[in-house]
């Protein structure tokens, strides 16, 4: 098989349950490059280096490299004027320095650590709900008892969106998280239904943002949306829109793959599901593990702005690079048996959360979120096993995550 | 129990001041203040602290850690010179 179709064969479905052999392949070469132009980075040192490197940027694909519906009326005027309003709504993941930094200082503002901690509780309740709906059964599916509402509903009480409205919430998570793809850009239909949800999202979240100004409340949004109010520097309103929608998808696919893949991950190393069990305070190193083991986020694409030399190959002005940060986790070369799951391993610097200036803002949230998930699915499930192993994946590989995990077990305490 | 933090590795990224904010805190631009002796009971919440540091940026007196932990922070495998800096 030659190298420069090993990505591809990364995207490929078929490959979806086990990509690492396929990883430890672009290990052979810190940098790829790929038939189609683009340049894969797969080793830990080079992942590091470049997450600093200012050459490389966020900035999303101008709407010229978008591909043609073939309609000449939708081609040269509606999808236009469609991409000036989806460019306008750039969301501060997409941006480089200094909007990049100005945008992500309101949201750290507004991201408390009152506020965030606060939500302990709250998680907490959520969890033993989902739980205690599935007693009387003998299986759970996990990824719809548990993975997927709880970070919805943990989202919607940050922003501050009323309940009711979050089953709308939960449907406009999901078609979003898939833009996220590389494929799902090449694909018109997808990039259409895309649209269309972001419409309906901002649409919603202008009413939103409205109301909060009028009444507020202690929620991030009204933190956000009242700044201005107050005089102090502040998001425009088209900003304001895109981090909540932003804020939704981001914290909302990642953190269901975290929780999912997390017991998936237990269930395969039974002896460790046990060791949480007996000691809950293991949970933090536990899950620092995971993140390097089965992140939930495998790659994230770039652009690089000059020519970059790098692991002796140069990247040309322009070239997509992909940042494989799922490899970096498991290089030789900086982790010891990096295909050992090992909670008790110490030395844990894993690129699950990314790293540099798009460091995740939710990791402090999405680790409460999986300790108390996992610790408390630990103790309350009794006799969980695996029902089919691998499990069956949904499409995507960057945000890659089981859509289904079926646990026998024989009751709930 | 004592804490130190490498100043010079700390790149301010705040997670330990989400984990344990008695005992850490950034003020103004990226400069962490630190506890370097907090009391026991913040024994959990500091190594919470040490685990989420991105940069492993944080040190616990090694007498202060559970027995099994104190094994496992063996400096030698703590790769400090492989870190590499932008
Ligand atoms: C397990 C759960 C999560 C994982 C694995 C995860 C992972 C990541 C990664 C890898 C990035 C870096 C993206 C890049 O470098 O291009 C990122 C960025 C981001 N994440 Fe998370 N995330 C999680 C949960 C959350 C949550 C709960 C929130 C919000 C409440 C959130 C909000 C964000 C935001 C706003 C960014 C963009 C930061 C920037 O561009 O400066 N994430 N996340
Ligand atoms: S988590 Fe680490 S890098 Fe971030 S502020 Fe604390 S010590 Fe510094």
């Amino acid at each position: 098989m030659s190298d420069d179709t090993l990505f591809a064969e990364v995207l490929d479905g078929a490959n979806r349950a086990n990509p690492y052999p396929i990883y430890e392949r672009l290990r052979r070469r810190p940098v790829s490059r790929q038939r189609d132009g683009a340049y894969v980075v797969s080793t830990h040192a080079a992942i590091r280096s470049l997450l600093f490197d200012p050459r490389l940027s966020s900035e999303d694909l101008p709407p010229s490299r978008r591909p043609r519906t073939g309609n000449p009326f939708k081609d040269w005027i509606i999808n236009p004027l469609k991409n000036r309003v989806a460019t306008a709504h750039r969301p501060l993941i997409f941006r480089d320095p200094p909007d990049h930094d100005t945008l992500r200082g309101f949201v750290m503002k507004e991201f408390t650590i009152a506020r965030v901690n606060n939500l302990h509780g709250r998680v907490e309740a959520l969890v033993d709900t989902l739980i205690e709906r599935c007693r009387g059964r003998d299986e759970v599916c996990l990824v719809e008892d548990l993975s997927y509402p709880l970070p919805v509903a943990v989202i919607c009480e940050l922003l501050g969106v009323p309940e009711a409205d979050e089953p709308q919430f939960h449907a406009w998570a999901t078609q979003l998280a898939t833009a996220l793809e590389p494929d799902a850009r090449r694909d018109e239909e997808a990039r259409r239904a895309t649209v269309t949800t972001f419409d309906a999202i901002a649409a919603y979240m202008r009413r939103l943002i409205r109301d909060k100004r009028r009444h507020p409340a202690d929620d991030m949004l009204s933190g956000l949306a009242r700044r201005g109010d107050r005089g102090e520097p502040a998001m425009g309103d088209v900003d304001l829109i895109s981090t909540a929608v932003l804020l939704l998808v981001a914290g909302h696919e990642t953190t269901v793959n975290l929780i999912t893949n997390g017991m998936l991950t237990l269930l395969r190393h039974p002896q460790e599901l046990a060791r949480l069990k007996a000691d809950p305070e293991r949970a933090p190193r536990l899950i620092e593990e995971l993140l390097r083991y089965e992140p939930p986020v495998h790659f994230r694409t770039r652009k690089a702005l000059g020519a970059i030399e790098i692991g002796g190959t140069t990247i040309p002005p322009g070239a997509p690079v992909v940042l494989l940060f799922a490899s970096g986790n498991r290089d030789p070369e900086r982790f010891s048996d990096p295909d050992r799951f090992d909670p008790s391993r110490d030395d844990i610097q894993h690129f699950g959360f990314g790293g540099g200036l798009h460091y995740c803002v939710g990791a402090p949230l999405a680790r409460i979120e999986a300790e108390i998930a996992l610790v408390t699915l630990c103790r309350r499930l009794v006799e969980p096993r695996l029902m089919a192993d691998p499990p069956s994946y949904r499409a995507g590989a960057s945000l890659r995550g089981p859509s289904n995990l079926g646990i026998h077990i024989a009751g709930i305490v | 129990m004592r804490v130190v933090v490498d100043l010079n590795r700390c790149q301010g990224y705040a997670q330990c001041c989400y984990a344990a904010p008695e005992s850490f805190a950034l003020r103004g631009h990226e400069i962490l203040f630190y506890d370097p002796a907090p009391p026991d009971e913040a024994r959990a919440r500091i190594e919470r602290a040490r685990l989420a540091c991105p940069v492993r940026a944080i040190f616990v007196e090694a007498a202060d850690l559970h027995a099994a932990d104190v094994q496992e922070s063996d400096p030698s495998k703590v790769d400090l010179p492989k870190v590499d800096r932008p």
